[in-house]
């Protein structure tokens, strides 16, 4: 099959709210794809079932060839798949650099036993300090390195997101309004990186994203949800020009 | 194990307790928030009871309507004195729960003074007190079993009256639903919650009022019945008020029957650890039914 | 006694005190201020290392020096402990094994109460969480006054004084165990929050939602915090034992509970500084006020102890109106000590 993702038949209703109704979509490996909606139509609750903060009521959810249907956020994270939350969540009172640092996997650190001998983890420590500031500095957040994540603006947090997800060294990305309140000349960069990064790592993204204007152009793939379903999906001058599309998207 | 009395001590002991719960899951409800001080609640109205009794003559049952007035009251206190000001600032629930632990801690201080003074001043015992002698007789069981039952009766159904055909109580509904909402179409929120302290305070006076009528009276008492009332708020479930009314049921019966039972099966000894009860029920029902009887989701996960 | 004698006496308490209290308020604050875990049940770490240090500490003495005897060392402890006093009080070194292997068995017992708190710690929400912890605290002073053998019922017991090589200067030397434990804590304690598992544990605290989509095993940190902080309670309570030489089943909310709490918000939470700050600024002035305190005996018709209750209670609700954040503002800025590589 070689897809990245499988969503299969996913439903999931709360109480008679169907918010996911039957959605199935493929990524593939090494794209970089949008998920479009109006809002209300599933997308984050999408991303919640997919990445395990939501169970789904029915169907299956592969990533390569292993089923991740109903894995706990902390499973899906170990498996390669980072996301990020559409409204930003910073850890408030640790730095920009700290929230960066939190993400690194399996740092031995963590564990109370060798927390107690430095020599056991300060090796890891430095290198996961110099990939979160290179990270950094390609989201142009260098100076506020040490600065508390909860006095930054909300572009700021929502790079730091970026950069948090970043950290992980995952295979999929899944966004959620990655440039929503980041000013148009820096969500080009953004867009313009994710496609570099691609480029650089064969990483592959999945971003739900409402500013059409500016991801359209970086896109090789959309998806269109309304109510809880999937309209169309395929390159973007075809799904943009699909009728069904323009009723639920664009229409009153 | 006799029969009959154990019966009448559960049933009394229930009674006052869900009065009791009956507030906490009331102020949990529109303030968000345990309230440690329903303990000096509880306490204050005791001594409301044994003074008036002791010191002015009265019936004891006089201690009810005086400790209603007077709890329902400090209730008010508490809210507006500290707990608006802090939720104007935004405070956190566990901020909210140390002014609650604190005020506690401050009227544990007054009914002490207050119990030291009638030990000297009017010359008084004033710790580890009864009053039930004073009481009257019904069908040969002591007055304070009907009265206990009676009074949970009648606030059940004023409250069930009250929050259903009254405007104020719609409001409060309103209120405890959706705060947001309810702010928005004109509902003064802040007093409505005000409303609830008067009313969870005068729940809690009117219990603590007949305390002393059924067991011994220490400015202490507030706070070993504390983890009790929680117990039974909590295993009521907190999503419906009248679940406190269920959880003081089952945790009187765990509580005096099981613990009569299993003394006449192992022991008199096993009497001394039965402050220990309420909290196992609270573990078991954490474990087995988190949501209470009445059920609320209070686990971390959603 | 000269007026120098009585200030280096009045001192030397003082900082006993503060040595105590330091200890649990650090273990508080890394549950609370750190993790985010409103630990409102110390007490029962604190009581249960005093408890099982007071309850075991002769038995193992009595096993440990080679005693024989018939006497239980829990209902006969005067007569037992005459017998083990007298060796320790010539044996310096064995007095001072001693008093490190019962405060071991102090931080085991506490770790063992912080445990049992973690089963529901891990899996409530604040409030439920405080009121849970909160009674589990009553329980070892319902075990201990009930159950006997424990540590005697409400007289309580004495425990071997391994102290007692210091003659004459029995609470000095006291003193100086306590400050080094303390000092001790203080400094693992500054150590822990700059490792990655104390930033972790900051982190769950800020942001619970999204430590769990990075990966991290919430269940895990939060029972190792409440380990580690149940722990140190427990080596309080032991030591506080080892220096008063006894135990009594009067361990009570008030001092091992509500007055930590006092002392965290007092310093400012989250910062052990502000826990160093908090705990020492409330000593200092808690020791002065009880001298003045005692002028007012007599005069009213009442205990004056009270006045304690009353006086507590409004600063904390003052501190928690006015000045939520303490005295040592850190919020602002946690200790961060990561600096970038260029």
């Amino acid at each position: 099959m070689g897809s990245l993702l499988q969503v299969k038949s996913v439903k999931r209703s709360f109480g008679n709210l169907h918010a996911l109704d039957g959605v199935t979509l493929n990524v593939e490996p090494k794209t970089v794809s949008i998920l479009i909606g109006p809002n209300g139509s599933g997308k984050t609750t999408l991303i919640n079932v997919i990445t395990g903060f939501q169970k789904p009521d029915e169907g299956r959810i592969y990533y390569g060839s292993t089923e991740i249907t109903g894995w706990s956020p902390q499973q899906v994270y170990g498996a390669g798949i980072a996301r990020t939350f559409q409204i930003p969540s910073m850890f408030g009172k640790l730095t920009v650099l700290e929230n960066l640092l939190v993400a690194e996997k399996n740092h031995p650190g963590e564990s109370f036993a060798k927390s107690l001998v430095k020599r056991l983890w300060a090796k890891h420590e430095a290198d996961a300090v110099e990939k979160a500031s290179k990270i950094l500095e390609l989201l142009g957040l260098s100076e506020h390195l040490n600065t508390p994540a909860s006095l930054l603006s909300g572009g700021q947090m929502k790079l730091v997101e970026i950069g948090r997800a970043l950290m992980s060294d995952a295979n999929l990305y899944l966004l959620d309004e990655p440039v929503s309140g980041v000013n148009p000349t820096l969500a080009h960069e953004i867009f313009a990186r994710i496609i570099r990064l691609r480029e650089q790592y064969g990483i592959t993204f999945f971003i739900v994203e409402h500013r059409l204007d500016i991801a359209l152009k970086y896109v090789d793939y959309v998806n269109a949800m309304a109510s809880g379903r999937l309209l169309a999906a395929g390159p973007p001058e075809q799904v943009i020009n699909d009728p069904k599309v323009i009723e639920a998207y664009l229409g009153a | 194990m006799e029969f009959l009395p154990t019966i009448v001590g559960w049933l009394t002991y229930s009674a006052l307790l869900s009065l009791m719960a009956l507030g906490v899951t009331l102020l949990y409800r529109t303030t968000k928030v345990a309230n440690f001080a329903h303990a000096s609640f509880v306490t204050v109205a005791a001594y409301v009871t044994y003074t008036s009794t002791v010191i002015l003559s009265r019936n004891p049952y006089l201690g009810v309507p005086i400790a209603f007035i007077l709890v329902g009251l400090l209730g008010l206190l508490l809210f507006y004195a500290v707990l608006e000001p802090m939720r104007r600032r935004n405070s956190s629930t566990v901020m909210l729960m140390i002014a609650t632990l604190a005020f506690d801690i401050i009227m544990l201080g007054v009914t002490n003074i207050h119990a030291d003074y009638l030990n000297t001043v009017y010359k008084v015992p004033s710790r580890n007190v009864l009053l039930s002698g004073l009481d009257f007789k019904f069908m040969g069981e002591p007055g304070i079993l009907f009265v206990a039952l009676g009074t949970l009766a009648l606030c059940s159904a004023a409250m069930y009256l009250l929050l259903n055909f009254t405007t104020l109580g719609i409001a409060l509904r309103a209120s405890m639903e959706n705060p947001s909402l309810s702010e928005a179409i004109g509902i003064n929120v802040s007093m409505m919650l005000a409303v609830s302290w008067f009313i969870a305070g005068g729940l809690a006076g009117v219990a603590g009022a007949l305390i002393p009528l059924w067991t011994e009276i220490n400015p202490g008492i507030g706070t070993l019945l504390l983890a009790s009332i929680f117990c039974a708020s909590i295993v009521g479930g907190l999503e419906q008020i009248y679940g406190a009314v269920l959880g003081g049921l089952l945790l009187g019966l765990v509580d005096v029957v099981g613990t009569s039972l299993l003394a006449s099966v192992v022991g008199p000894w096993i009497s001394f650890y039965e402050p220990i009860v309420p909290l196992v029920v609270l573990s078991v029902t954490m474990i087995v039914a988190p949501r209470g009887l009445a059920g609320l989701r209070f686990r971390r996960d959603k | 006694m000269s007026g120098l004698d009585q200030l280096i006496l009045f001192t030397t308490d003082l900082l006993a005190l503060f040595a105590v209290y330091l200890i649990i308020n650090i273990g508080l604050n890394l549950q609370q201020g750190i993790t985010g875990i409103p630990n409102f049940g110390i007490l029962f770490a604190v009581a249960g290392g005093a408890y099982f240090t007071g309850g075991l500490s002769t038995r193992f003495a009595l096993s440990l020096l080679g005693i024989q005897t018939d006497l239980s060392p829990i209902l006969n402890n005067v007569s037992v402990l005459a017998l083990i006093n007298p060796i320790l009080k010539s044996q310096p070194l064995i007095a001072i094994g001693l008093l490190i292997l019962f405060l071991a068995i102090g931080g085991v017992a506490g770790a063992a109460m912080g445990l049992i708190s973690s089963a529901p710690a891990v899996r409530l929400r604040e409030d439920y969480l405080a009121i849970t912890l909160l009674a589990f605290g009553e329980i070892l002073n319902v075990i201990g006054i009930g159950y006997k053998p424990l540590i005697g019922g409400p007289p309580g017991v004495s425990v071997p004084d391994v102290l007692g090589w210091a003659g004459q200067y029995r609470f000095y030397a006291g003193t100086l165990v306590l400050l080094l434990v303390a000092i001790a804590v203080f400094a693992y304690a500054g150590y822990l929050i700059k490792t990655p598992l104390g930033r972790t544990l900051r982190a769950i605290r800020d942001n619970e939602l999204v430590a769990r989509s990075l990966g991290k095993d919430i269940t895990r940190y939060r029972t190792v915090s409440i380990l580690i902080g149940s722990t140190l309670c427990g080596f309080a309570g032991s030591l506080w034992v080892m220096y008063s030489g006894a135990v009594t089943p009067t361990y009570a909310r008030f001092d091992w509970t509500f007055l930590p709490w006092l002392m965290i918000l007092l310093g400012g939470m989250g910062s052990n500084r502000g826990a160093l700050v908090g705990t020492f600024v409330f000593v200092a002035l808690d020791k002065l006020i009880l001298y003045y305190k005692y002028a007012f005996v007599g005069i009213l018709p009442f205990d004056v102890v009270w006045l304690n209750y009353l006086l507590l209670g409004l600063i904390t609700i003052l501190i928690l109106i006015y000045r939520p954040e303490g005295i040592v503002r850190t919020w602002q800025k946690e200790p961060s000590p990561v600096q970038p590589t260029k």
